[in-house]
């Protein structure tokens, strides 16, 4: 049993259940068993966009004004962000891929992660624009313990499967001793981590995100950094479409017509399920704590975007069929939705300052010969 | 080249010296408050002139649209539609859908709007929103009773007696139940 790149065994390409059946053969769209994923491919290609088409000039100048303490939310928000990137930008490609038995989602799983290495090229972008040294913020990533704690909680059940199905890749079911240690591989236990990292997954996407385009939109709603909000915004509508993806995968596990086993392990995992999304919750309180330590800034403290983490994860419970884990029933950011609405994001040229546009547009060399025929 | 500075230089040197003169004699009158061809003279601007600009300046800053402005839709009421450029068809005018929404006495009504969330919203009935295009399904709502179509299938999952408003319009009566 292992993974074969073209699968030539005869079987039903669509009485597979979407992952841990036949692996995938012919990439074939004609019909799908789940036709959302096709249509979260063509959404997420037609919401393709450059991070070069944002000018970020006011931004540096913004930056260079902020306070230090402001300098400090706005830099730790960042770093996190590209970390999530940087994990959700390759994970979903090694840890799904090699299990899935589908066409469409499969192709969903990697237009899913390309979507996010664009977020990664523009977090690139907007530090190369706002700091003359881009190295200092990267190297901190890996060094900042803050940074580090986060990144342990949301690769923790990528890496588990990744492993688990690698063992089941090459050597099948059984139990196995690989360098001294002894892994039990089956296939129950296996759908069982599965479903645990894509209720983790949904909650990196759904709650750990938007905590931080929360920061992101609050000094864009002062009229500072609104480059980078702009940025931000074009991040925020992919995510919003990758996590209805998590969301669809989870709420198929759980109706069984997919996978009758992933109906009764989702069942089984139900309240390690709900345990994830209160975990993050209050991860991500504490982070807001590591943001704040210095001081808050105007309209946005630790206490707000608190609450904003309890109304967010509220609502991300709700729709996958949890019971709401937080008393917190009003969104204390009401001028979120504004920034999330996709009809705002710009995409004419000649609107969304493209530089390539701009440039071709404006002849900015200036000769002495050029002011020949100029008389006093 | 110099000698054209320097003159030039004498006489700014008289006008401001004239201008000055004038202001130390007789600083009240009337006639002072122009140059001899029209101009106003900055100097001699009353003082209660400059406050008056500075309250309509004040004025005009307040009246100014804050910059996100764009964003909260709608901006024009969408239930009470001016001219429209939709065909009407003669005699008939568009149905009255009457939308009922638990915990609330007067049920809101659904006539113009594109959709049951802009109509909502026009009735300040305020539901989360999103995308407003039916893949984020942040308007997640129960529906009670009644039936809705949807004008672009939703991508966002949907459970049983569940509706995005933001893509869907009612069939006849509705009854929804908004999220707390």
């Amino acid at each position: 049993m292992s993974y074969k790149t073209f699968n030539r065994n005869q079987f039903e390409t669509f009485h597979q259940p979407m992952f841990f059946g036949e692996n995938v053969n012919v990439s074939r769209y004609d019909t799908q068993k789940y036709k959302i994923f096709e249509q979260l491919i063509e959404k997420q290609l037609s919401f393709f966009w450059r991070p070069e088409e944002v000018d970020l000039s006011t931004d540096r100048k913004d930056f260079q004004q902020l306070p230090e303490h402001e300098k400090h939310i706005f830099l730790s928000n960042l770093k996190y962000q590209t970390l999530l990137d940087s994990v959700q930008g390759r994970s979903p490609n090694v840890a799904l891929l090699p299990i899935v038995s589908l066409p469409e989602v499969e192709t969903w799983i990697e237009t899913w992660a390309f979507s996010e290495t664009i977020h990664s090229r523009s977090y690139t972008h907007i530090i190369r624009n706002i700091i003359p040294d881009p190295g200092q913020v990267f190297d901190d990533i890996i060094e900042n313990e803050h940074i580090v704690q986060r990144a342990v909680s949301v690769t923790e059940y990528y890496d588990d499967l990744i492993q688990y199905a690698s063992l089941y890749n090459t050597h099948g079911e059984g139990r196995h001793e690989v360098d001294g240690k002894v892994y039990d591989v089956n296939i129950r236990d296996l759908k069982k981590k599965l479903y645990l990292t894509i209720v983790s997954v949904n909650v990196l996407e759904a709650i750990r995100f938007y905590v931080s385009f929360a920061c992101s939109f609050a000094f864009a709603e002062r009229t500072k950094m609104e480059g980078n909000a702009k940025i931000i915004k074009l991040i925020a509508r992919d995510e919003a479409l990758h996590l209805t993806g998590t969301q669809h995968m989870m709420n198929l596990f759980a109706q069984g017509k997919d996978d009758p086993e992933m109906a009764e392990v989702a069942k089984e995992c139900r309240e390690e399920a709900i345990d994830i999304f209160i975990t993050a919750a209050e991860q991500e309180k504490e982070w807001a704590e590591y943001l704040f330590k210095d001081g808050s800034m105007i309209g946005m403290n630790k206490d707000i975007l608190a609450q904003y983490v309890e109304y967010i994860t509220n609502q991300r419970m709700q729709a996958v069929g949890f019971e709401p884990a937080f008393a917190t029933k009003q969104n204390p950011l009401p001028w979120m939705n504004a920034w999330l609405v996709s009809d705002n994001v710009q995409v004419a040229p000649q609107e969304a300052e493209i530089s390539s546009y701009l440039v071709g547009a404006i002849d900015s060399e200036v000769d002495t010969d050029d002011l020949g025929g100029f008389e006093l | 080249m110099s000698e054209i500075l320097a003159q030039k230089k004498d006489l700014f040197e008289q006008d401001a010296g004239s201008a000055q003169n004038k202001i130390d004699s007789d600083t009240d009158h009337q006639a002072d408050i122009f140059d001899l061809d029209g101009g106003a003279k900055f100097e001699s601007t009353p003082d209660f002139q400059l406050e008056m600009e500075s309250a309509t300046d004040l004025e005009s800053s307040v009246a100014e649209p804050i910059p996100q402005i764009e964003f909260f839709l709608p901006e024009t009421n969408p239930e009470q539609p001016e001219d429209s450029d939709q065909l009407e068809l003669d005699g008939m005018p568009k149905p009255v859908h009457w939308v009922g929404v638990d915990g609330l006495e007067q049920p809101a009504r659904h006539q113009h709007a594109r959709t049951l969330l802009e109509s909502l919203e026009a009735q300040s009935i305020q539901i989360p929103y999103q995308c407003r295009e039916g893949y984020c399904g942040s308007c997640r709502t129960q529906l009670i009773d009644g039936e809705v179509a949807y004008l672009e299938e939703p991508m966002a999952w949907i459970n049983e007696g569940e509706i995005l408003p933001c893509c869907c319009v009612p069939k006849g009566d509705i009854k929804i139940k908004v999220q707390s």
